[in-house]
């Protein structure tokens, strides 16, 4: 069963807590640059260190599962491909913080055999503070038999 | 990488204007570069690692991850900002993969950005990430909060 645009505003539970920490932190910060080492930046260290800005998709990709597990939207994510990426934050994520991540479904258009998905998780600590909004657009290729 | 050495480095963001170039930057990635960045950000996905699989989906070869390539750029303006905090949004496209070849030399991938406007105490980096003639980000462009 295919998804259609009457599928955008579906929204999910919220992924398990994930706990932020210093050594997940350092070892993604790590693996931000290339044979000469990764992202030296103090403040990815020291006593409370934040996260790179985009260590919000290691927690964000973990709600993109919803998506695939809804038997509803029939989408897989060997046929999707992730077509582009935004990020707000109002705060860095921290070493300690527990946030939740929630997926949102914001539009769906759909031509041929390709469906271009608009999504968005939110990212909140387990006490309510909003810290980062990530919006993408997934591009899913449909099976032969489901072309709209 | 805990950054003692580093010397102290200084950012005025009262002086920030539109066309300050900042400092470019190029990375040499190889494959255990993918496979570091595949662990650290849970992404497991094996075109990433294996030959065979990125070919059963059409692409040359193995390829780095897009949000590695974001991840990265976003170094051109964080060594520039200095405190990564100021960095408020951030937004590409992914227009073409970076294929990581299994050599010992692996690939170039060349970063620079440019401010590109400044409105309502928040600077805008156009940032763009290229490897050999491939422009491998689109629409690349972080907010960074100034006050």
């Amino acid at each position: 069963m295919p998804i259609t645009s009457e599928h955008a505003g579906r929204r999910y539970p919220p992924t398990r807590p994930y706990r932020v920490s210093a050594e997940k932190i350092a070892e993604f910060a790590g693996a931000l640059g290339g044979v000469d080492g990764g992202d030296p930046n103090p403040a990815y260290g020291g006593e409370r260190p934040i996260a790179p800005p985009t260590f919000a998709a290691v927690i964000a990709s973990r709600a993109w599962d919803a998506l695939f597990d809804d038997p509803d939207l029939g989408l897989a994510l060997r046929r999707t491909i992730h077509a582009d990426q935004r990020f707000t934050w109002q705060r860095p994520l921290c070493d300690g913080d527990t946030v939740l991540a929630t997926l949102t479904i914001d539009s769906v258009r759909t031509r041929g055999r390709l469906d271009w998905v608009g999504v968005r998780v939110d990212l909140d600590t387990t006490d309510g503070e909003h810290v980062c909004t990530a919006t993408s657009t997934l591009l899913h290729t449909r099976p032969e038999e489901d072309a709209a | 990488m805990s950054g003692e050495t580093e010397p102290a480095r200084t950012f005025v963001a009262s002086a920030v204007t539109v066309g300050d170039d900042l400092p470019a930057m190029v990375v040499r990635l190889t494959r255990p570069d993918v496979v570091r960045y595949s662990g650290a950000s849970t992404d497991l996905n094996p075109i990433h690692y294996s030959d065979r699989h990125a070919l059963a989906i059409g692409l040359d070869g193995v390829i780095a991850h897009g949000m590695w390539t974001m991840g990265t750029a976003l170094r051109v303006v964080t060594d520039w900002c200095v405190d990564p905090a100021r960095v408020v949004g951030y937004g590409v496209r992914f227009t073409r993969p970076v294929r990581v070849p299994d050599t010992d030399e692996g690939v170039e991938v060349r970063f620079a950005g440019q401010v590109t406007a400044v409105a309502d105490g928040v600077a805008t980096v156009t940032l763009e990430a290229t490897c050999g003639d491939d422009k491998v980000l689109g629409a690349a462009r972080a907010e960074v909060r100034l006050d």
